[in-house]
């Protein structure tokens, strides 16, 4: 409880830093990674159209509602949900902020291979002619190895985030300027070897529409599942930096600039990729769309380390790629621990000790992932992590549910105002018109356009909130499950890894783990960071009568363990520690 | 893959059959020829240039000497007339009593269809003699004796054979053939391990068709076409089929019982070569006339038909029965067969060369209606009996004789002929054929069976195989009726270029026909089972182009070839052979760290063509095969992998065999695909590109912009709001 001792809350020095903070978390491996997969895979510029489209249909409208969501909660993830969907649904906070820390326990692994490439790299391990599926295989069937940059990466990620908000600011924008640096240097390289290979051959396929792609429903879905993750729209780090928002930010805008910033990273990214690897590759599309840590830990090294210049220049091409790729991973990791961090610190704790258990428990679960069921797979001979391949199965489209429960605290406000505006005209019985302009409106009028914003939202957003969401995400997990029902061999059996089961059974017993544990949670009193002199009231909110939510510095009402027999304070440890 | 020999493209494999090649090949066509396995001879004479035939064998084989030695006509230098054919018959029955008896006709008794025969229904019309045959086997004077036939070593588990030479008068060939083969069988009967062509090995080259040794490839190249039919180094030339095993057919006669009728149609020989054409017919008599070919009856009597008038002069534009038309099944209502018995049929000559008998005028079956059944293997009349009263055939003592030598020799008493294989020789024109002869467009049931050993005979003597009607319709000929009536594999070989080849032709045109009755014999015990497994031995063979082997052209459709040998009867109906492939791509749920997963797609088909110039390819074995080619349609664009496998079926569709085949590397290959199409154009990439950037680089700098600049500004705010 001595948090309190900071006495005021802690904050971004100015909106650049909140910009930084947030555009270094959205960008991460899958803008390096992942898109130039995807544009290999479906076709080339056929797949940007989607991409884009997607970017204002999916990830600008659910940043601006997490923005809006954290601007007036004050608090993390948890707090949030219980502020805005009720006591009842606090548990959807949780099950967003777990999402988050689940994808960190492998992320961290990740960034520790990310890592590890860059020190062989510039001790010339990646040189021309070395084997680099042989480097690979023998770097992931050592433990020892992989948990040792795991380790590193957590030591780094923890001393960028110890000192709050401006040790965030400050890390973050150190790296993600070297990243642009870094990008835009190997971007010109690539550039040179695709010039002197007499064609432009990879920026032309990554900008040339093939028609036919359009009309396939894949490319579609591609399009929309790469922008949801790639600005890690849903994941609740915008809620959470918002917190740390000065009291009149804008933050319709800045949703744009950072969806616009983390696709301008893909761009580049992309075309580097695409260049470097049309230049060199007798078979470029079979190479990058031939599965993923094929073509960034096997492919590109062997494609850098033909770049035209000699030795050097191959060695500081590959060594900025990994460099690059390290720092998109590691700001990624800083707003994966904060996330979390955050709402420790909001339920009370102190923020050292909460950084600490954090970096701590995402060491300690993400240790599976670095050593559980490395396989090999027998056709290509390359080494695989099944169980961080099984983990980022599961939680990337439990991603999608945080998305929905989002939108779900959107719509239960939106119904609540409705349903307050009817007893005070006293209209009884459904209209749709009025639901439309004082239920679902309500929403964008009371925490977007507050006067605050750069950026006026019209009713679009209203419509894809209430209407495109729901439609892409059930089209997301549809197609998902098909296709899962369709490729994958016996897809029911729990013990199948690829299978369908397996992610119900994980998806299941979080679940409802988390709304067991809805009442202990919303036992404890939440500690809203209100900077001084803004006006955020939130008496009108599902969650605005609990008594528990109280503003930082605050007293909070006595707790009342003897509520419920059944919570009692054993079980009341039990959770802080969950 | 390991099963292909060698990694070279289909296309550009060389047609080369050098020494290494047929050492290669020899255990696998041996194996199947002999079942004694030859060893493969691995010094095969180097190939020197200029090498001559008496640098590498010896005189005798040279010069085509036969080892049993005797007069001209027993070392074929000259031809056997009917007397000195029998003769020599006997003299070799007198002198191998074990395994050879000879006969005449036959003794008759009540036959298989209740008629009283006497030795006399067996005689020709005119010159009165049977026809003589040898029965070979070991023992032969054991076993059961069959008092109808007149003959011993009749043994329940040996499988009978039936080789019959002269339907025809004027084929020669035909009865010089047998001969050979009967010479042959004698002298090498228990003598294993001859060289017979003196070249210091021992049973190198057995009967294939191949040079097996690569002795007559080391020759000059002027020496390679001995017997001057163009091929180098085919059958029939020197040095290739030259040492056969003589255990292999020790083991034959050991084990079958082989009925040789070297000259059915004695009448017919006779007056050929004491009448029609003389003893030098070879010699101008096929330019002038093409021979006497059908037996002698006569039809030119008013009377009472079957009387023959024996003091009459044969009327030579009307007397006669063409035998081969004469057996019952499928009797020849429709080719010239006299509608008045006793009238012989005029105009035509063709039709009175094809002559099949008077129609037949007794109620076979006593039910008091005539010819209410016709032999076609159905039961006509509906009465519950088949093929009971025929309209006609069978009708000669010539066809007689093979009807009742067919019909009462039943060893093991089981009701069925004896005969799994029959042979019958004639001349001319190079062919292998077999049944059904009596229809166009129509196969038998046994087919692909019937396709396979003949397309293996046509191997052996480098006759072209191919169903009899396709040559052109005979109905009542020996082997439909022997297949029609009596499910026997039954083959006509059609020797050589002419009726009456010359004398010194007669050696190499009998030596290249001489593992053809072998080879008969060999199937004899289940010529349908062999062929299975010969079929299923020539499937390791063949191959489908490995991923290594396809070439992806840079445009347009993937050809994907299938390499099957020449002998397979193959299908193209697309529902049987047909290649299934199928697209693969990474999922689209392929995840960032674990392996490429694939998306599968259902199979599709695609026909398989054949590849006409480039149709050939080399099989597993490294002989020659036929290509066949089936095309992926795949667009440019596509990445990714495809997956194929073929299936290819045989005439009659009872085998779908796959490939790859399970040690070419299990069910499907994997081919990837590479992106082929142009990756786009230039000048739109460029638009394309502006577009993009402008709308995300120019967007994101825009919105800086409004977020910095001081002016209080509010984006799309309606103006009412304001």
């Amino acid at each position: 409880m001595d948090s309190k001792s900071e006495g005021s809350s802690d904050q971004f020095s100015g909106r650049l830093g909140l910009i930084f903070a947030t555009i270094g978390a959205a960008i991460g491996t899958g803008n390096i990674w992942r898109f130039p997969r995807m544009v290999g895979a479906n076709g080339g510029g056929s797949f940007l159209i989607p991409w884009l489209i997607f970017l204002f249909l999916w990830s600008v409208p659910l940043i601006i509602a997490e923005f809006a969501l954290g601007k007036r909660s004050r608090v993390g993830t948890v707090g949030t949900f219980r502020i805005f969907a009720g006591k009842r649904f606090a548990w959807m906070g949780l099950w967003t902020a777990w999402i988050n820390v689940a994808i960190g326990f492998y992320y961290a692994v990740v960034t520790g291979w990310c890592i590890n490439y860059f020190q062989i790299a510039i001790r010339g391990g990646l040189s021309q002619g070395v084997d680099t599926i042989e480097v690979w295989n023998s770097f992931l069937e050592s433990p020892m190895q992989v948990i040792f940059f795991q380790w590193i990466t957590v030591l780094i990620t923890l001393a960028a985030i110890w000192g709050g908000a401006k040790a965030i600011e400050k890390a973050n924008v150190t790296l993600m300027t070297s990243l642009f640096v870094l990008l835009f240097t190997a971007l010109f390289l690539a550039f040179v070897m695709d010039v002197k290979d007499g064609t432009l051959d990879g920026f032309i396929y990554m900008f040339s529409i093939q028609p036919e792609y359009l009309f396939q429903p894949e490319t579609w879905i591609n399009g929309l599942s790469q922008s949801a993750w790639s600005c890690s729209a849903g994941m609740g780090m915008a809620i959470t930096y918002s917190v740390y928002m000065r009291k009149d930010e804008d933050t319709t805008l800045n949703a744009a600039t950072m969806c616009l910033a983390n696709n301008s990273i893909s761009i580049i990214a992309g075309l580097t990729v695409m260049m470097a690897v049309f230049s060199v590759s007798a078979d470029p599309l079979g190479a990058v769309s031939g599965g993923s840590s094929a073509i960034t830990f096997l492919v590109l090294p062997e494609v850098f380390a033909q770049a035209p210049g000699g030795p050097v220049v191959q060695l500081i091409m590959v060594a900025i790629f990994f460099l690059a790729l390290s720092f998109a991973a590691l700001t990624s990791m800083i707003s994966t621990v904060e996330l979390c961090v955050r709402n420790f610190v909001d339920h009370g704790y102190d923020r050292s000790r909460s950084v600490a258990l954090t970096g701590f428990a995402i060491f300690l679960f993400g240790l599976p992932s670095a050593a559980l069921w490395i396989k090999m797979d027998p056709t290509t001979g390359v080494s695989f992590p099944q169980f961080l391949e099984v983990q980022d199965h599961i939680w990337g489209y439990g991603l999608m549910f945080s998305g929905l429960f989002m939108a779900f605290a959107i719509w239960k406000y939106g119904w609540m105002r409705y349903r307050a505006w009817q007893g005070e005209n006293g209209i009884a019985g459904f209209d749709i018109r009025d639901y439309l302009n004082h239920g679902v409106s309500s929403f964008r009028d009371d925490f977007i356009n507050t006067g605050d914003n750069d950026w006026w939202i019209g009713r679009w957003w209203d419509f894809i909130m209430y209407l495109g969401f729901p439609i892409m995400f059930s089209v997301l997990m549809l197609s998902y499950f098909v296709d899962l029902l369709a490729n994958v061999d016996d897809p029911w059996n729990p013990a199948n890894p690829n299978g369908i089961s397996i992610i119900l059974l994980f998806w299941g017993v979080t679940a409802s783990l988390f709304i067991g544990f809805n009442k202990l949670l919303i036992s404890r009193p939440v500690f809203r960071n209100v900077p001084e002199g803004a006006d955020v009231p939130i008496d009108m909110l599902p969650g605005g009568d609990d008594p528990f939510v109280v503003v930082l510095g605050e007293e909070p009402p006595e707790i009342q363990y003897d509520t419920n027999p059944v919570s009692g304070s054993k079980l009341a440890i039990d959770a802080e520690i969950a | 893959m390991s099963a292909i020999a060698d990694s070279e493209t289909l296309a550009s494999r060389p047609g080369n059959r050098g020494a290494p090649v047929a050492a290669i090949l020899l255990p696998f066509l041996l194996s199947m020829f002999s079942p004694m396995s030859i060893a493969p001879v691995a010094e095969a004479q180097e190939a020197e240039t200029g090498a001559s035939p008496d640098d590498i064998w010896s005189a005798e084989y040279v010069n085509q000497i036969h080892p049993w030695g005797g007069d001209e006509k027993a070392q074929f230098s000259e031809y056997h007339d009917y007397f000195s054919l029998k003769n020599r018959m006997q003299f070799l029955a007198d002198r191998n009593p074990d395994i050879l008896s000879f006969h005449e006709g036959l003794l008759g008794g009540i036959n298989a269809r209740g008629n009283q025969m006497t030795i006399d229904d067996y005689k020709g019309w005119h010159y009165k003699h049977p026809s003589p045959w040898v029965k070979i086997t070991a023992n032969v004077q054991g076993g059961d004796y069959n008092e109808f036939n007149d003959d011993s070593g009749n043994y329940p588990d040996r499988p009978d054979v039936m080789l019959v030479g002269a339907h025809h008068s004027r084929e020669w060939m035909s009865y010089e053939v047998p001969m050979l083969f009967l010479e042959t069988v004698v002298h090498y009967y228990g003598k294993a391990g001859i060289d017979n062509d003196g070249d210091g090995l021992v049973d190198e080259d057995g009967w294939d068709g191949i040079d097996n040794d690569g002795d007559c490839n080391s020759l000059n190249a002027s020496f390679q076409d001995s017997n001057q039919d163009g091929t180098p180094c085919g059958p029939g030339d020197l040095g290739v089929d030259e040492d056969f095993s003589e255990q292999f057919i020790t083991d034959m006669i050991d084990t079958r019982e082989i009925y040789l009728i070297p000259m059915l149609n004695v009448d017919g020989v006779r007056y050929d070569r004491e009448e029609f054409c003389g003893e030098q017919a070879y010699d101008g008599c096929d330019s002038n006339s093409p021979g006497w070919r059908k037996n002698l009856r006569d039809n030119t009597i008013t009377g009472v038909t079957p009387i023959p008038d024996t003091d009459e002069e044969v009327n030579e534009g009307c007397d006669g029965v063409d035998l081969n038309r004469n057996y019952q099944f499928e009797w020849g209502l429709l080719i010239g067969v006299t509608p008045v018995p006793g009238v012989c049929t005029f105009g035509d000559p063709d039709l009175v060369q094809t002559y099949p008998g008077p129609l037949d005028t007794v109620d076979n079956d006593g039910d008091g209606r005539i010819n209410e059944d016709h032999v076609d293997g159905v039961d006509d009349d509906g009465d519950g009996l088949v093929d009971e009263d025929w309209i006609g055939g069978n009708s000669e003592p010539e066809t007689k004789f093979i009807q009742d030598l067919t019909e009462m020799n039943d060893d093991d008493g089981d009701g069925a002929s004896d005969f799994k294989t029959t042979l019958s020789w004639h001349s001319y024109s190079e062919l292998v054929l077999w049944p059904w002869g009596h229809c166009n467009n129509c196969q038998t049931v046994d087919d692909e069976y019937l396709v396979y050993h003949g397309v293996v005979m046509g191997e052996m003597t480098d006759y072209e195989p191919m169903q009899s009607s396709d040559l052109y319709a005979t109905q009542g000929d020996f082997c439909d009726w022997h297949y029609g009536v009596h499910q026997s594999y039954c083959y006509t070989i059609e020797i050589g270029n002419t009726f009456h080849e010359q004398p010194d032709d007669i050696t190499h045109i009998a030596n290249r026909n001489l593992g053809v009755p072998f080879y008969m014999i060999e199937i004899s015990d289940d010529p349908r089972y062999r062929a299975i497994v010969g079929i299923e031995n020539t499937t390791s063979n063949q191959w489908l182009a490995s991923p290594e082997e396809v070439s992806i052209p840079s445009k347009g459709d993937i050809p994907i070839g299938l390499c099957l040998e020449n002998s397979f009867p193959y299908t193209i109906d697309t529902n049987l052979t047909h290649l299934m492939w199928r697209f693969v791509e990474p999922t689209r749920q392929q995840d960032d760290f674990g392996p490429t997963e694939w998306s599968s797609v259902p199979w599709s088909m695609a026909p398989f063509m054949t590849t006409g110039d480039q149709s050939q390819c080399s099989l597993v074995d490294g002989a020659n095969g036929t290509l066949i080619e089936a095309k992926v349609p795949l667009p440019d664009t596509s990445v990714g992998k495809l997956q194929y496998k073929a299936m290819l079926g045989t005439t009659n569709g009872a085998f779908p065999f796959t490939y790859p085949t399970a040690e070419q590397g299990g069910n499907y290959y994997q081919l990837t695909i590479p992106y082929r199409a142009d990756f786009g154009d230039a000048i739109f990439s460029v638009l394309m590109f502006l577009v993009i950037a402008s709308f995300v680089w120019g967007g994101l700098a825009f919105t800086l912009r409004e977020m910095f600049s001081e002016d209080d500004r509010v984006l799309g705010m309606p103006t009412e709001e304001v």
